[in-house]
């Protein structure tokens, strides 16, 4: 295994063109409530910020 | 947190949500620990990170010398020491940016542990947007 789960190989970023992807996907906030992703950006831009951990 | 400091402009700017591994109980713990006032969504199957095009880190852009000493600036600039990793820990983030017609009009993924877009970045990337719409 390596170290803390990292890459053996350097892997590349792969943004998608657009949101399709992940626009139907439902997630719970922090108080467990759902929220469809797409419904972020209906009626303004939206910044989507993935963290790399709760660290 | 950066972001954080710049809440106001960003929300001005548009919405701005985060997204983080494992759950909502952990969502809202580091939520709190950091004093964050912007939503977290818990995607602890990390779905949204592989659809975003995220990437898992190597050894050497996890604990490379550059990550060490971006982690001590951070520290002393804004006072947040890390605390314990949850979640898997060479997962690498990022910000996109998504108009109104779901076009992703801006991206900065995380090359490293130390890439991450500025609140200005995201700020400008976010009006530019509203423009464009």
């Amino acid at each position: 295994m390596p170290l803390l789960g990292a890459a053996r190989r350097k892997q590349q970023t792969d943004p998608p063109a657009d949101a399709s992807g992940f626009a139907d996907i439902v997630l719970p906030d922090q108080d467990g409530v759902d929220h469809r992703i797409g419904d972020y950006w209906r009626d303004r831009p939206a910044a989507l910020i993935w963290l790399r951990h709760y660290g | 947190m950066q972001l954080q400091r710049a809440h106001d402009e960003l929300e001005r700017a548009g919405e701005v949500v985060l997204i983080g591994q494992a759950t909502p109980r952990h969502a809202a713990h580091f939520r709190r620990r950091v004093e964050l006032e912007f939503p977290i969504l818990a995607d602890s199957k990390r779905e949204t990170y592989r659809a975003a095009g995220a990437k898992i880190a190597t050894a050497t852009e996890l604990v490379g010398p550059k990550m060490l000493a971006k982690g001590v600036q951070e520290s002393r600039r804004y006072g947040v020491v890390q605390g314990r990793t949850i979640g898997h820990p060479a997962q690498l983030g990022g910000t996109l940016v998504v108009d109104m017609d779901g076009k992703v009009v801006w991206s900065r993924m995380s090359e490293d542990a130390s890439d991450n877009a500025t609140p200005e970045e995201i700020i400008a990337a976010l009006e530019r947007a509203s423009g464009a719409s």
